[in-house]
């Protein structure tokens, strides 16, 4: 070979290079775990062959409510806290006077340790809480009455922890969106006012197309941990209350972990629970056009 | 610009220093103690090598005491300045006590016992977790030591617990039984001619109705959140009728779901009954007025407020006061670095005016000790303890027999489901319903 | 009134509106925190009182008459704006214990001797004490041990930054790739990088952790490093990839136009660029690393984290809610910390590339 295709070799292999990494670090502390756990689902308890797990699993009483509330909690919150971040991320990025210093409050949520934020949520909604009191104190409680929040509907309650579980993740959201509209130079968007448009046209006919791979990559994420979602509701309600996806996992892993049949229902729900991702993001990546964009570009 | 990537080169700096340090820090702990014996010898110039090089890692020996119980912080802090410290500061240790709950506990002596990387020399876990303990294998067998300790007999309620066959594995600590615990606010409702001390059920489900009409809403605590302690709640209740442990379906039993179908029925449980996983802060906030519960954390409640509480034995039935008891024990794991120091520990930590002592700084945990019975005095802490000693001496005292099931947290759900949907919403409770969750509660056994 | 006066008005009056506008926002974000904060300063009887204070009480305020038992202790409730009994008891000891754990006001017995003196001339006594706002803090060290604690938080601290760097380095190099360089599998690799957050966490944890404890870093700070890593690689990738997609090639370009080397280009030019996008990565990798307990438990003995510490301490808090805010705001200050500092680099002044 000449020294010309040498070194055409050696940069075809440079993004490779930049990957091995991960690559071995993945291949070292996380693949094998993740392969016994699919040999798991597929095995039965005396260890041979098959997919009665899955039928287990899908005739599951809890299952197909679980399914349904997560997809529930995942519609709602992650719309609502898509926008909810990206109107937080469009508003610090104004750089008012103060800016920084509100983006350092609005962050402060995100910081906070999952014990803090469930002690916090707990005396807050109980009957004698401080949603109560502050109720109580602004008048809009009389005294000796209570709401009592985690004793309502279904609906009411998955409302109540799309709510809670937004105010934490919120920001987590909004610091993607900000970190990608700070790449956005500002001569684009003043070119747009030059041009006539107004704020809104400049955000729909600028700002967010040129945001896109940022959206792409926040909601993803989002949408991946949303699907996920079990602590905060187990926290609020206790197990098998309000069932959602990984908290039967969780459920069959650690709380019933003594059934002859714990250990088959766990993995299933966990390879379920992995099936259901993937499509999810796959689907939402296809609509979304992160593919083809991507292939666009780089032709 | 150029700040920001000087700033940056020097966090990666920094980042890289502390990364290949953090290899050097977990040798270091390793050499330790060799670094240790050979600088001695040479500090002190050169009359006493040997002993030295002995003596100083017998001194710095660190005894390791994972436990479920004392959690409460308070309780924590009694335990390690009150117990734990005079045993250090007599054999010239350390005790590095912590705190796990009772999966975790497992959970870790399995990865130990697995890698063959036993570090923790003493466990201290739950009656219902004991059998588990036992069947793993992770546990030593004490009876050889036990035998030879002539004072003291621990209680033999728990034997079917703590010991496997002839061998005993874990020594009691802590039990627990049942108490009444009322809110004074709920007292003027108490129906008339009843004698607190000696309360039936029926009595208590009157009580109950009173207030709930009374006040507009009920106040009777229980835990609704599945897989708590509804079991034993309705267990003692079951017990007071003569029904056996766990039982669903009985007449006996039948009797005891009545009085919760009462109460049921005439709304008398705290609106926010299905959210509440432990009665101790309900009671506190004063959401709730009115339980059955756990000897210790009524004992923490009442010392919260001894004028706004009344503490009284469980309610009888007739068979007697029935109550759940449970227990704690410590063992020693097997293949524990420091067993010797351990056995010394433990001999120690069992002794009955330790026991008593323990009992006393801790909110009211009875000493499952026999001789420690005489060390009570008549402190309103030993209000607690005695009238908890007189439900489990007097009472039809049951303990809890997870191991004869798959689950024992599947098995409460059983219970958890008939309040759910047939106590609470006030239906009748048919035998059906009893039935079924017999039958629930029968799919479970090994 | 001029035409520049009325602008000015103008101008003000749609400021004002605006800042009003972020501070309504930031109130309804920082309403829950108020709570917990003010929670963990109060007392455990004001902690149960409902509805619950506002504000912590700076001073208690008692009275004591003789009671059933020997002396009856009411303290002053400013919400019901009443004295409501607490403690009847004959034993001094108890009552100093039940003062200082209970009330957060502490007298030692003497002191309470020179009271109960009091009482033969005058019944009842009133006297106040200064409560003493840190209590839970202060207990909340007891317990945990202040000889445990400053340790296992450096060693938080420590693996933090190792994962920190573990993840930028490696998943920013990924991530690099996956935006700059079109090669055979990449939107295959892109999303299969994915896949290790879409697959259940709880459910390897364990077996992750035995690998761990296998190859020797059982106990050892790098070993966590090396679990929490797993999670934010994948999240940097897809980060710091879309951050670099964002900014144009042609900017590297131009700088080599000028003279400046592939890798020095990379580093002049888009590495500033791509600061706040790497800043919000390190967040995640340190908030991740700073809060997990559930392999930390398995993983740690003589070396715990300091979330372990804070879990051990707090886990039996029944009753004792005040205590376990106190717990939860020791675990969030340094998190709090440092989101402060790395808000500076989320949120980067524009200053215009020069090349």
């Amino acid at each position: 070979m000449t020294k010309k295709q040498w070194k055409k070799l050696g940069e075809q292999a440079v993004p490779y290079l930049l990957i091995l990494p991960v690559v071995v670090y993945y291949a070292a502390f996380w693949l094998r775990p993740v392969l016994i756990s699919v040999i798991g689902s597929f095995t039965d308890a005396a260890g041979h062959l098959t997919l009665q797990n899955f039928a287990m699993v899908i005739h599951d009483e809890a299952f197909i409510p679980a399914l349904r509330n997560t997809a529930v909690i995942v519609l709602f919150s992650v719309t609502l806290e898509f926008f909810v971040a990206l109107f937080l991320a469009l508003l610090i990025n104004r750089k008012f006077v103060g800016a920084s210093f509100f983006l350092f409050l609005a962050m402060i949520p995100m910081a906070l340790p999952s014990a803090a934020a469930g002690a916090m949520w707990i005396t807050g909604l109980t009957a004698h809480g401080w949603i109560n009191s502050l109720l109580h104190y602004l008048g809009f409680l009389a005294k000796g009455k209570s709401i009592y929040w985690l004793a309502g509907s279904e609906t009411s309650l998955l409302a109540l922890l799309i709510v809670v579980d937004a105010w934490q993740v919120i920001p987590s959201v909004m610091i993607i969106l900000l970190a990608g509209l700070q790449n956005i130079p500002e001569e684009m968007q003043e070119a747009g006012y030059v041009f006539g448009g107004n704020y809104l046209t400049v955000l729909r006919k600028i700002t967010l197309p040129l945001l896109k791979p940022t959206i792409q990559t926040a909601v993803i994420l989002r949408l991946i941990s949303a699907i996920q979602i079990w602590l905060i509701v187990v926290i609020l309600l206790g197990f098998s209350r309000l069932p959602v996806l990984v908290e039967r996992i969780v459920y069959y892993h650690k709380e019933v972990r003594g059934l002859d049949i714990s250990y088959q229902m766990a993995m299933g729900y966990t390879i379920i629970v992995a099936v259901i991702v993937s499509l999810v993001s796959l689907a939402y990546l296809q609509v979304s056009g992160a593919f083809k964009k991507e292939r666009g570009e780089v032709a | 610009m150029k700040k920001y990537t000087s700033l940056l080169m020097l966090a990666a700096i920094m980042m890289g220093i502390l990364a290949a340090c953090a290899p050097k820090t977990v040798t270091v702990t390793v050499e330790v103690p060799v670094e240790r014996t050979i600088e001695v010898p040479v500090e002190r110039t050169v009359e006493v090598p040997v002993e030295q090089t002995v003596e100083v890692p017998v001194e710095s020996k660190t005894l390791v005491f994972s436990s479920r119980l004392f959690s409460p912080p308070r309780e924590q802090e009694f335990f390690i300045n009150e117990v734990i410290k005079p045993f250090e500061e007599e054999h010239g240790v350390t005790v590095n006590f912590q705190i796990l709950d009772d999966d975790t506990l497992l959970e870790r002596a399995k990865i130990q016992q697995e890698t063959g990387h036993v570090t923790t020399d003493i466990i201290c876990a739950h009656n219902g977790k004991m059998p588990d303990w036992i069947d793993a294998g992770y546990v030593e067998d004490l009876s050889s030591y036990v035998n030879s300790w002539s004072d003291r007999h621990f209680s033999p309620a728990f034997q079917a617990d703590t010991n496997r066959g002839d061998k005993q594995y874990f020594l009691p600590v802590g039990a627990d039984v049942y108490l009444l615990l009322a809110n004074n606010k709920a007292l003027p409702y108490l129906p008339e001619g009843v004698d607190l001390d000696h309360i039936t059920w029926e009595q208590y489900a009157q009580w109950a109705v009173n207030i709930a009409e009374g006040e507009g809403e009920g106040k009777v605590c229980i835990t609704g959140i599945p897989m708590k302690s509804w079991i034993y709640m309705f267990g003692g209740s079951a017990l007071s009728y003569g029904a056996g442990f766990p039982d669903a379906n009985s007449s006996e039993a039948m009797q005891a779901w009545k009085i919760w179908e009462t109460i049921g029925k005439a709304n008398g449980f705290v609106p926010t009954v299905l959210n509440i996983d432990s009665c101790v802060d309900p009671m506190m906030r004063e959401e709730a007025w009115l339980t059955v519960f756990h000897n210790a954390r009524a004992g923490q409640v009442y010392a919260s407020n001894e004028t706004q509480f009344t503490l009284a034995p469980a309610p009888s039935g007739p068979a007697g006061i029935g109550s759940i008891a449970g227990v704690s024990g410590y063992a020693i794991m097997k293949g524990a670095p420091n067993h010797d120091l351990a056995v010394q520990f433990l001999e120690y930590l069992t002794r009955p005016d330790i026991q008593v002592k323990i009992s006393k700084g801790t909110g009211g945990f009875i000493p499952p000790v026999q001789e420690a019975l005489d060390y009570l005095g008549n402190e309103p802490i030993d209000e607690v303890i005695s009238k908890a000693i007189l439900v489990l001496d007097n009472g039809v005292v049951s303990g809890v027999p997870a191991y004869k099931y798959q689950d024992w947290g599947a098995v409460k759900q059983c219970f958890d489901d008939v309040f759910e949907d047939t106590i609470l919403p006030g239906k009748d409770v048919t035998q059906d319903r009893l039935d079924q969750a017999q039958q629930c509660v029968d799919d479970l056994l090994k | 009134m001029t035409k520049k006066t009325r602008r000015n008005i103008y101008r003000t009056a749609r400021l004002t509106a605006f800042y009003i506008f972020v501070s309504g926002v930031t109130i309804a974000m920082l309403l829950p925190l108020y709570f917990i904060v003010s929670l963990s300063f109060l007392s455990t009887r004001e902690a149960y009182r409902y509805p619950l204070p506002l504000l912590p009480a700076l001073n208690v305020e008692y009275k004591l008459t003789h009671g059933e038992r020997g002396y009856l202790l009411s303290v002053y409730d400013p919400i019901d704006k009443e004295y409501q009994t607490v403690l009847d008891t004959g034993d001094l000891e108890k009552m100093s214990v039940y003062m200082k754990s209970q009330l957060g006001a502490p007298m030692s017995v003497p002191e309470i001797e020179q009271q109960i003196a009091r009482l033969e001339h005058e019944a009842p006594v009133f006297f106040t004490r200064r409560k003493s706002l840190l209590y839970n803090y202060e207990t909340f060290f007891k317990v945990a041990g202040t000889g445990q604690a400053v340790p296992a938080l450096i060693r938080s601290l420590e693996i933090c930054a190792m994962t920190i760097a573990i993840s930028l380095t490696i998943g920013g190099m990924a991530g690099y790739a996956f935006a700059r360089y079109t090669f055979r599998g990449r939107d295959a690799l892109k999303f299969s990088v994915l896949f290790v957050r879409m697959f259940p966490g709880v459910a390897i944890a364990m077996p992750m952790v035995i690998i761990l404890v296998n190859m020797g870093f059982y106990d050892a700070p790098i070993g966590l490093s090396l679990v929490y890593s797993v999670g934010s690689i994948a999240l940097t990738i897809w980060i710091t990839a879309s951050i670099f997609m964002g900014i144009p090639v042609s900017l590297e370009e131009a700088a080599q136009v000028f003279g400046a080397t592939k890798i020095q280009a990379f580093l002049r030019v888009t590495l500033p660029l791509s600061l706040p996008g790497l800043a919000a990565c390190a967040m995640y990798a340190f908030l991740g690393a700073w809060n997990e307990t559930v392999a930390a438990i398995i993983l740690t003995q003589f070396n715990p984290t300091f979330s372990v510490v804070v879990y051990q301490t707090v886990l039996g808090a029944v009753g004792q809610v005040n205590l376990a805010a106190a717990g939860g705001m020791v675990m969030a200050l340094p998190a709090v910390i440092f989101t402060f500092f790395i808000r500076r680099y989320i949120h980067q002044m524009w200053g215009g590339v020069t090349v």
